[in-house]
This record gives structure tokens, sequence and C-alpha cells, in this order.
């Protein structure tokens, strides 16, 4: 990581590289909106702080 | 040249007429940061790509994307096809009604039609992958306010999974800025 | 649309997806031989269910991807955005 920061430059982004190990069974992936473990980041507007509707 | 496979992506489902959600939703069909504003985008840059990764990411997702239009107008097209006149009126859809009938058009939310000033394509690819990566966090946001818009749970899993595939696709032209900047360094060193 | 071929084709959207998301990671890492190797394993499966859905429903996809009976399949009805799930 402390490698990944030097190389790293001002006045740019950086999205880190996904690393793929598993996956979603096919229709559970399908239901999901992806078959990645690690991308899955469902909405929970509940959980959403300092936003007038709650 | 693109085919044509007779299904959707995503199996679309709707719990019964409902002009006033199909009038919100269909932002996503026509609006700024709907998808045929996304498929055109991607579709039009991917000619001054750099490296076979980005020409390889602009297609496939711009070709994703059109899916993504057919599944909006699937909703659009389910919510208001049985839906009779007086419910049109009253849910405030008199006035598309007016100019479409029950047909699908290119509009956002409040009625503005599609334009290509919606989109850009600047030549340097760095800068429009910025955009791309910009335009899947806008419609990411477009689809939170229509899931807290939405009072049909079948028509909220729809818009729950075009809000996933929007956090994949910023993921994978987040990868492609990378290597669209490895190649730009590359060339200014040698 | 009948439960049998509901189900089928439920199964064909849901490799499908896989396919997708795996070719989109792929075109970012082309190198990445686990990926491939289930890209590759993927479309195998896909190409065999698609051949029997076909052979009972007709063309999924137009221009030559898929054989007929008489009269002309493609055009049957119901169309993606009239199918109820
Ligand atoms: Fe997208």
């Amino acid at each position: 990581m402390a490698e990944l920061y030097r190389k790293m430059q001002l006045a740019r982004a950086y999205v880190p590289f996904q690393q793929y190990t598993r996956r979603f069974e096919p229709f559970d992936g399908l239901m999901r909106g992806t078959i990645f473990p690690e991308l899955f980041m469902p909405y929970r507007p509940k959980e959403m702080i300092g936003r007038s509707e709650g | 040249m693109w085919l044509y496979e007779k299904k959707l992506q995503y199996p679309v489902r709707v719990s019964g007429p409902n002009p006033w959600l199909a009038k919100n939703i269909i932002t996503q069909y026509g609006g700024p940061d709907g998808e045929l504003s996304a498929s055109l985008r991607y579709l039009t840059q991917r000619y001054t790509m750099p490296i076979p990764e980005a020409k390889g990411t602009l297609t496939d997702i711009g070709t994703e994307e059109l899916a993504h239009m057919e599944i909006v107008a699937a909703l659009v097209y389910n919510l208001i096809k049985d839906a009779p006149l007086e419910q049109i009126k009253a849910h405030g859809m008199d006035g598309y009604y007016a100019d479409h009938d029950r047909a699908l058009y290119f509009v956002d939310a409040t009625g503005n039609p599609w334009t290509a000033t919606y989109i850009q394509s600047k030549g340097d690819p760095i800068t429009d992958l910025y955009e791309n990566m910009a335009a899947e966090e806008k419609a990411r946001s477009t689809y939170e306010w229509l899931i807290n818009l939405s009072d049909d749970p079948l028509v909220t899993e729809a818009l729950r999974f075009l809000r996933m595939r929007e956090i994949v696709h910023f993921q994978r032209f987040g990868e492609t800025l990378r290597l669209v900047q490895e190649w730009a360094d590359r060339k200014k060193i040698y | 649309m009948r439960r049998d071929r509901r189900e089928l084709l439920l199964r064909i959207m849901a490799l499908d997806f896989t396919a997708l998301e795996l070719n989109l990671y792929l075109d970012t890492h082309p190198r990445d031989a686990r990926a491939l190797e289930d890209y590759n394993k993927v479309t195998q499966e896909l190409f065999t269910l698609r051949q029997e859905y076909q052979e009972r429903y007709g063309p999924l996809i137009h221009f030559g991807h898929g054989f007929s009976k008489y009269p002309w399949q493609w055009i049957e009805e119901p169309w993606p955005w009239e199918m109820t799930f």
C-alpha cells in the first residue's frame, strides 16, 4: 500500500483494481445486480445520515 | 454491428398501472443521466480510446446500457399501458398523454426532450473517462431518488438492479482510467 | 408464458448475466486466467441452454444466430417488454 502511494501523483483520481476470487451463483447474482461479492453495495435509505427525509 | 437478443437483461415486473411512477421513471429513459445518454456517450467516445482495454470497456458497457434502456422502457410501458385516462389525469401524466398517448418517448421527469448536450466526447481519453465515472455516479443517485419515490415494490427491485450496475460500471471505468493513465505515462517517457 | 419456458429463459438470463459480468471484468483484466477459464465455462453452458431454448421456442437471437421452424418464428409474441415474470 505504501508502495502504491509513492507511485500516486497529485491531481489524479485512482480506483483500486478489483481482484476476482469468487462469485455469486448465476441467479443470485442477477437478483443482486452483480456477481461479485466485493462490489455488492446495496442501497439502504434509512442508513443515510444528515438527510432531511431521515 | 449489433445483434438483438429477444429477452430482457432483468425480469421486469410491475404491480399494476401507475402513471405517476412511470412519469418519474421515464427520466432514466430520456433524461440527462438516463440510459440513452449513457449508451450513446460511451458508444461515441470509444472511437478515440487509445488502448484495447478501453475500446472493449466502452463498447461493452455502451451495449449493456442499451439493455438498461430496454428495461426502463419495459417498466414505463407496463406501468401505463392499461392505465385509464382518469388515472392518467389524476396522476399528472395528462401533458405527456397529449403529446404521446401511451407511447414511449425520450423525455425527463418534467417533460424536457433528450438532447445531445447531455453528453460529451472530448477527444482526451482521460477527460472522457472522468466524465463517464461522473455519469455513473449521477445515474446511481437518480436511481436512489427513484427508489425513495417508488410505491411499487416490484418496480423497486428493478431499480435496485439498475443502481447496482452503475457501481460496477464505475469500477470498470476507474480501472480503465488507471490503464489509460499508465499508457499516457509510458508515452511521455519514450 | 408457460412455466417451463419461463424457467428455462430465467436460467439463460442468469447465466447470460454471469457471462456479461466476467466479460466486463476481463476487459480490464485480460490476463486473469481464472476469470477467463470461468468465462469460457459459462459460455459453453450458455451455448447448450440457448440451443435447447431455440429448438423449442424459436430464435433467441436474429440474423443467422438461431434456426426457425415454419412459419418464421422470430416474430412470434411475446416480445421482451410483453413478458410477465
Ligand atoms: Fe451504467
